[in-house]
């Protein structure tokens, strides 16, 4: 019955951490050829003996392997990933450059298809089986197949080029120095279109689990435990349904949140918004390996945090999944 | 909201005579289910009464009505689908078609329940004593300290032990015997006039069911409670009721004072029950009676009589109308069967069956097929990632046994005594950690699974046990292709052949087992588990799932295809009752260890280990008025088989237990006299006197 935070779970979770920063650091260097070309971004067959030596030492090839990933080691703690090898700036740079732009619209929009999702999915399953209930789910359905990159197109189509609303594009307007509330406004006026657009994807999910997940609960025995002790409805609903449905949309949620952190490919590409997931688009059609690697190595850390807080927080929610 | 939204035709009766003094009159009471695809007529024409302080029996198979007819009482039946129409009053007030406000202030306060699964009738999120308060909280509006000092006082009276403590647990925290306990705690909260028990003892122990029956029958004394008990168990109906209803197909076939039902009964359907039950106060007949079929589902209105196609004394008239339930005999008791004087005695009735059962006259020793020695089955405890060395769960702790070629050994235990574990190590299921099991002389190879077609096993519910995609002929036809056993010609003519056997029909093996009933279903298990032609058969708790008419044809089948085939058996049952009418002898299991073992009627005429002689009381008897008070109860629950109690594992609950002696000295599994075995101080006194002296093994650490 202790809540104090499971070490075993945080240990269990600090293995998978190593085994994906040492694939991470293996995979350059088992595929074929030259990794030098992999890591230092130098077509190696061009250059003179002397001049690849000099690059061999300075990227660290020429040590031992375990020296090698020691350094790996020491470098991700100290936060450098190497250099991009288009823009040749540190890549640790471009990533904290992008990083708030993607949390910003991913956590919004977070926000807004969890609040959206949990009421409507709430609402419907205490209505099950009536029209309501009926109509929501196969919008639901609906949406979930709609692709997003169209839903992008059709946002900025009818909002920015049609009825010139809201700008297609990027995150601020360019050169433009705007000050206080002025640069708020360009802020949230270029996010609008980018959170609505992920909003709408990502409600059908949310939605789904928490109507699941209510009718699961409903059908419980000891709702009807909770009724005949003679509660009243709202005292069913919110004493015995809630928190016993809510436990599964937490994983869920918390899962996504691990997700926001890699951005949007997708969504950033079709706004050009220069988030997380713009820029592994930008590293995948450059070949830009070190930048690739690094942008995985922040997705695999987020899930990771992301799921590890599922797991801690679950038995804040269910007692019996407390260790004793 | 609530049912009772169709208040249709009966209003009139409102006002009837009927109703002075009780406290619940049911009148003409339907329940219909109107699903998609048909309309379920889960109960017709159910009138009732129960008076204040008095206990009335519902007694049903499943889907008979039983429950729906209490839960409509309740206003909890959902709806739509449920529509109920009749009349149900609560101390003269019409409580069907009450809006759900004031129906609410009903519940809870006047009329309580108690439902069959205490840990899924608890919500696992909230503290035991925080919802044994709600009710008080709902009805009387008191603080949330005052709540949990009543439920304090509850869970004390209901007889949790340091109750003040046990307030703040989860429901998880608590055992069986004790979530139910607390269900009635939480039930009595408000002082309630009628508590309604739906079948409340079924998921329990036969012991943990004795315990809850007592205190039912204490508290209703204390509370001058009226309880309504709905139970299929005709045993516990004899222990509790005054008055009984047996309701089929939704209608009440007859009702009347417990004595009358049982000693002038007057309905076949209610004779056939009380016979098809293996009794512990009657001796082993060869053979139970039994009931055909299975119970119906109606759906369209009832215009004969529902039990027709399965009663011997159908005959004129039964198809033509609906029997009314008519007085007969003494006040009060009335059978809805038009030949009901015809009824002569139960057996000429439903006699036993004619193929012979049990060879009992055959005494001689036969050979040994599986011959189990010092087996030990312990679970790691899993921590992490990592196993603990230490720590493990014994379910099996140091188990010898044989099972004779041709003879069924019963193993007897509550739930957590390591029966099941045992069956599956007999199957290879599971790997033991120490000693051995042999099957004709060789030990069970663990790799191959070869030996399964030697033993095979046949598994407590028949649902999950079968996979659902598959056909009938190709759950049976398995084994033999596993062990390439015949060819496909061959293999389609033995499915036929087991079919029959079983008691099936031929065709039956083009269909999927969710087409068939619980018993056509366990008849399937067998013919799949006999399809090898095994020399011994593994059953664990084989018709514990089914209804107590197909009980009978399931446990008569295994008998006849034993004396067919000349197999063997191992029967695992908690069902005392159950396990004396199939078996030749008999082993008694308390937490991983075989406690005694004998012949089955040495064993149950005189047994001589406490735990037996406690489990054997623990059984209720379907006779009205038997003598109760001489038993003794075991007090609470099995000990944990991680960490067996110290000396003799049953000391902690026996009632005989020596101080000094039992709690420190492991007692040895001795031969009393020949072909019995008992481990007990008491029965076998330790060899010498000092034996008393605490060692290393008797302390634990």
């Amino acid at each position: 019955m202790t809540r104090r935070i499971d070490l075993r779970r945080v240990a269990q979770y600090g293995v998978v951490v190593v085994v994906a920063v040492t694939l991470n650091f293996l995979l350059p260097r088992l595929m074929p050829g030259n990794p030098l070309a992999l890591i230092a971004g130098v077509d190696v067959g061009m250059l003179a003996p002397e001049q690849r030596a000099e690059i061999v030492a300075r990227v660290g090839l020429d040590a031992p392997m375990w020296v090698q990933y020691l350094r790996y080691w020491g470098d991700i703690f100290t936060g450098d990933f190497g250099f991009s090898f288009r823009s040749s700036r540190p890549i640790v740079d471009m990533i904290l450059e992008r990083l708030p732009w993607t949390l910003l619209i991913t956590g919004l929009s977070l926000v807004v298809s969890a609040v959206v999702g949990v009421l409507l999915g709430a609402l419907s399953a205490w209505r099950r089986g009536t029209k309501g209930d009926l109509s929501m789910l196969s919008g639901m359905i609906s949406i979930e197949s709609l692709p997003s990159f169209w839903l992008g197109m059709v946002l900025v189509s009818l909002f920015a080029v049609q009825w010139g609303l809201l700008p297609s594009f990027g995150a601020v307007t360019p050169a433009s120095d705007l000050e206080g509330w002025a640069h708020v406004w360009d802020i949230i006026s270029h996010a609008i279109l980018p959170v609505t657009a992920l909003s709408i994807v990502g409600t059908p999910g949310v939605y789904m689990t928490m109507r699941y997940s209510m009718l699961e609960t409903l059908g419980e025995d000891y709702i009807r435990t909770a009724r005949a002790k003679g509660a009243g409805e709202r005292r069913v609903l919110f004493g015995h349904v809630a928190r016993n449905t809510i436990a599964p949309v937490i994983t869920v949620l918390a899962i996504r949140l691990g997700f926001a952190f890699g951005g949007t490919v997708i969504i950033e590409t079709v706004f050009s918004y220069p988030g997380l997931g713009r820029l592994v688009f930008e590293a995948v059609a450059g070949r830009d390996y070190p930048v690739m690697q690094a942008a995985f190595l922040v997705f695999t850390a987020a899930i990771l945090v992301a799921n590890l807080a599922a797991d801690l927080l679950y038995p804040l929610i269910d007692p019996r999944s407390r260790t004793s | 909201m609530t049912a009772g939204t169709a208040l249709a035709g009966h209003g009139s009766r409102k006002d009837g005579a009927a109703g002075c003094g009780n406290l619940l009159d049911i009148e003409n009471l339907a329940v219909r289910f109107e699903l998609p695809s048909e309309t379920v007529r889960a109960v017709s024409g159910v009138s009732l009464s129960v008076a204040p302080s008095e206990t009335f029996a519902l007694v049903g198979e499943s889907g008979s009505g039983k429950s729906v007819s209490m839960l409509s009482v309740m206003g909890l039946l959902p709806s739509p689908p449920a529509v109920v129409s009749g009349s149900i009053r609560l101390e003269g007030r019409e409580v069907l078609g009450m809006p759900g406000r004031l129906l609410r202030r009903f519940r809870g306060r006047d009329v309580a329940m108690v439902f069959q699964e205490p840990m899924s009738s608890l919500n696992p999120v909230h503290r035991v004593g925080r919802q044994i308060g709600e009710s008080l909280r709902i009805h009387r509006g008191v603080t949330r300290s005052e709540a949990r000092r009543q439920a304090v006082r509850l869970l004390d009276r209901v007889g949790i032990p340091s109750a003040a403590t046990r307030v703040d647990d989860y429901p998880h925290e608590f055992s069986g015997g004790m979530r139910q306990r607390a269900m009635i705690a939480m039930a009595l909260a408000c002082d309630p006039k009628l508590l309604i028990a739906d079948e409340p003892t079924t998921a329990l122990d036969v012991t943990v069911q004795a315990q809850i029956v007592d205190l039912v029958r204490e508290l209703q004394a204390e509370y001058r409670l009226a309880v309504v008990w709905i139970t299929h168990d005709l045993g516990v109906v004899a222990e509790i009721a005054d008055r009984v209803a047996v309701m089929y197909a939704g209608r009440i076939l007859e009702t009347g004072q417990a004595s009358d039902l049982y000693r002038a009964t007057r309905h076949p359907y209610t004779s056939g029950l009380l016979r098809s039950i293996p009794r512990l106060d009657r001796s082993v007949t060869t053979r139970l009676a039994e009931i055909p079929g299975a119970p119906v589902r109606v759906v369209s209105e009832l215009a004969a009589c529902p039990f027709d196609d399965r009663c011997p004394l159908a005959g004129e008239g039964c198809q033509d109308a609906l029997p009314e339930l008519e007085a007969v005999g003494s006040e009060g008791h009335r059978s809805a069967c038009i030949h009901h004087h015809q009824m002569g005695p139960a057996s000429s009735l439903w006699p036993e069956g004619t193929e012979a059962g049990h060879q009992d006259a055959d005494q001689q020793p036969g050979d040994v097929v599986v011959s189990i020695r010092d087996l030990q089955v312990h679970f790691p405890i899993i921590r992490g990632m990592r196993e603990s060395r230490k720590r493990a769960i014994r379910a099996v702790d140091g188990v010898s046994l044989d099972v004779v070629r041709g003879k069924t050994l019963g193993i007897v235990g509550e739930s957590g005594c390591g029966k099941t574990t045992l069956g599956r190590a007999m199957v290879a299921l599971v790997r033991p950690t120490g000693g051995t099991i042999e099957i004709n002389g060789e030990p069970i190879n663990h790799r191959s699974g070869r030996h399964r077609k030697v033993v095979q096993m046949i598994f407590q519910d028949p649902f999950s046990a079968m996979n659902p995609g598959m056909r009938v002929s190709d759950v049976i036809a398995e084994p033999l292709r596993i062990h390439r056993l015949a060819d496909a010609d061959a293999i389609r003519d033995r499915v036929t052949e087991l079919l029959v056997q079983v008691g099936l029909p031929p065709d039956a093996g083009t269909r999927y087992p969710h087409e068939f009933s619980g018993g056509q279903r366990q008849r399937i298990a067998v013919a799949r588990a006999l399809a090898a032609d095994p020399e011994v058969v593994v059953c664990d708790e084989p018709v514990s799932s089914l209804d107590v008419s197909v009980q009978a044809q399931v446990i008569n089948l295994l008998a006849d295809l034993q004396a067919r085939t000349g197999m063997s058996m191992v029967f695992i049952a908690h069902d005392l009752a159950v396990v004396r009418h199939v078996s030749h002898d008999v082993g008694v299991m308390y937490l991983g260890e075989i406690v005694e073992k004998a012949p089955r009627d040495q064993l149950y005429e005189d047994p001589l280990h406490p735990y037996t002689k406690a489990l054997l009381e623990a059984v209720p008897v379907p006779e009205p008025d038997y003598d109760t008070t001489q038993r003794t109860r075991l007090v609470g629950d099995v000990p944990s088989p991680a960490d067996p109690p110290s000396g003799c594992r049953f000391h902690t609950r026996c009632p005989v237990a020596v101080e000094g002696l039992c709690s420190l000295v492991k007692p040895a599994l001795e031969e009393v006299t020949p072909g019995r075995w008992v481990s007990c101080h008491l029965v076998n006194p330790p060899a010498a006197p000092s034996g008393v002296s605490p060692g290393p093994k008797g302390s634990r650490g």
